[in-house]
């Protein structure tokens, strides 16, 4: 029907985020249930310390990294669908007006959840290809060599659960967002909330009201762009400063992954944003406004959120980093003190700021390509 | 036989159908005729079940429309109707047998390939639709719509797009597969002309239908003006 295997496997945003959650949930689950049995072995207080501070690493890293990947990997997803059933409104309208039923037509929508199977595989796999590299990383002092085994419940909890549950969420996602009646979808139009024009907001000028109204029709766009800057931010922090704490391989694992998230978010973001604002630009462009006039009104009003996901970025891997510090490893007494690292914060950000504008004049060039007649064709 | 009573539809609070009242009989060609904004498209709606009048009564082959739920509506128009749009609303990345198969589906119709061949598109069978022409694309539209068995076809403006050749072509194919299949046809139009193809028009303006009548002799796609 109208949804193909292909429309399903192409959310490549999807299938990194989980490909990033389930390759680091892989080896740490692996290392955590590898060295469980080993408790017997230890001896002295310092190899226990160091043990059980292991133990409790690799759990936290999981639940934070698999949780908040997790619950990003279902924002987008829902993102997606949406997005999906608004391109495709006419062609689901005459499916629904023929006389399909509405969870008929949502069953088709399983596909999504293969995005999840592809990335999660692909993480799983990659988790098994680094483990070795990871386990050595992660030695205890006086242990040894920590064997590696095969653990199949992991491979049920990392690739195929979150496979069926998201198939089940996309499903379940598409019969509530198809509720719209079969006309209205055929007639491409959706029901918005009146906004109230003020006299304030009627002086506000074109452009600045411009900006606003892109910024308020997609709201899901602020999120990913903020959630991008918060994943540069964060990690990139974190993998910097976490060189005495654990290994400069560790870290820059985890900025490599930060970079990874930050990059394909933002592209989802942005490009999502300059193909639904095709028309205004081009329209714009015909009226003769300039490139930067243009490039403002739609992609002006992100960099405040931009920044904000900056800062929360930079104090929740403190944040994280502390609780590491003074919670998780606090019986090993050669933990070293962690402070707020100053002058990774500027470098980040300073980092931050060139590839963000770099990137913006990127677009800003690409939506200055959009044409009329282009815009034309493809109505 | 489908009964329309006193039927009103509002928008915003502003009265697009303002108490139509309409009989039409089984195996009828009836077109509804108005021009734009009259409401037609409107009353096509409703008695298709795709919307819900705001007050009367509207009942299709014995079901009250009016009081149905949405998933009652679904299967309604699952069991009974065919639509054709102007818009021809084909899965793009679909091919014609896919297209029609989505029709044929509901019906259970294996057969559904005599009718891509009567519109003659066997040949294009794994066309997509961008690879087709305007009239070639309503053609599969047709066969969708009919390959799903429907008892009353529904047809918002079908020619609208097409040229005056290709458009005479599509109405003769319908209006000949009609009168051989016998199933009640409910077309909408602002073009005059294509009225006096059917055997009853309804002239709608402003909402209200301020004119019925029969025509007598029914005219051929070729005989009508454009």
């Amino acid at each position: 029907m109208v949804v193909s295997v292909k429309d399903g496997i192409k959310l490549v945003g999807i299938s990194i985020v989980c490909c990033c959650a389930v390759f680091v949930c892989t080896f740490m689950l692996n290392y955590y249930l590898d060295i469980l049995p080993l408790e017997s072995e230890l001896s002295g207080e310092y190899m226990t310390q160091l043990y059980n501070a292991q133990l409790a690493m690799a759990k936290l890293t999981t639940i934070v990294t698999g949780g908040i990947l997790a619950a990003i990997a279902v924002i987008m997803l829902f993102f997606y669908i949406k997005l999906y059933i608004d391109s495709h409104a006419q062609q689901l309208g005459i499916i629904k007006a023929f006389g399909y039923s509405r969870g008929k037509i949502a069953s088709k929508f399983w596909v999504f959840g293969l995005s999840v199977f592809v990335g999660c595989a692909l993480g799983f796999g990659g988790g098994w290809i680094a483990m070795r590299y990871i386990y050595d990383e992660m030695t205890i002092e006086g242990m040894g060599e920590i064997a590696i085994h095969f653990h199949t419940g992991l491979l049920f909890a990392l690739v195929i659960i979150p496979t069926v549950v998201f198939v089940a969420l996309s499903c379940l996602y598409a019969y509530f967002a198809l509720q719209r009646p079969a006309l209205q979808l055929l007639k491409g139009k959706f029901e918005k909330a009146k906004s109230k024009v003020g006299k304030e907001e009627k002086d506000r000028q074109f452009l600045w009201q411009m900006c606003l109204k892109t910024l308020s029709g997609k709201k899901s766009i602020v999120f990913f762009v903020a959630f991008s800057s918060f994943c540069f931010s964060a990690m990139v922090q974190m993998g910097l400063s976490m060189e005495n704490l654990t290994s400069a391989s560790m870290g820059y694992m985890i900025l490599m992954i930060g970079l990874i998230l930050a990059i394909v978010t933002m592209f989802m973001a942005v490009t999502t944003l300059i193909n639904s604002n095709k028309k205004n630009v081009s329209l714009m462009k015909a009226f003769g406004y300039s490139m930067k006039e243009r490039s403002l009104s739609i992609l002006g009003g992100y960099v405040p959120f931009a920044f904000l996901g900056f800062g929360v970025g930079s104090a929740y891997q403190y944040g994280l980093l502390k609780i590491m510090v003074n919670i998780v490893f606090a019986d090993v007494e050669s933990m070293p003190e962690y402070n707020f690292d100053v002058p990774v914060f500027f470098l980040t950000l300073a980092l931050f700021v060139v590839c963000y504008f770099a990137l913006m004049t990127y677009y800003a060039f690409k939506l200055n390509r959009i044409s009329v007649k282009e815009v034309m064709i493809e109505n | 036989m489908i009964k329309a009573q006193n039927v009103v539809k509002k928008y915003n609070s502003q009265e697009v159908l303002k108490g139509v009242s309409l009989d039409i009989n089984d195996g009828e060609f009836v077109v509804i005729l108005g021009a734009s904004g009259s409401g037609k498209s409107t009353l096509l709606s409703l008695l298709s079940g795709l919307e819900k009048a705001d007050s009367g009564l509207i009942e299709c082959n014995g079901v009250r429309l009016d009081n149905l739920k949405d998933d009652e509506l679904t299967k309604f128009r699952k069991e009974q109707v065919g639509f054709i749009f102007q818009q021809y609303f084909l899965l793009s990345h679909l091919n014609v047998d896919d297209n029609v198969k989505l029709g044929a589906n509901l019906a259970a119709n294996k057969d559904y390939g005599q009718i891509i061949e009567a519109v003659g598109l066997k040949d294009k069978m794994k066309s997509k639709p961008s690879q087709l022409s305007g009239g070639e694309q309503q053609r599969v539209c047709i066969a969708r719509a009919l390959a799903k068995n429907p008892k009353i076809l529904f047809l918002d403006e079908p020619t609208g797009a097409l040229d005056e050749k290709t458009g005479r072509e599509v109405l003769d194919y319908i209006v000949n597969l009609q009168r051989q299949k016998g199933f009640t046809m409910v077309m909408v139009t602002h073009n005059a002309n294509i009225a006096d193809m059917a055997e009853k028009v309804v002239k709608m303006n402003s909402g209200e239908i301020v004119e019925v009548y029969n025509n007598d002799a029914q005219k051929s796609a070729y005989e009508i003006g454009w």
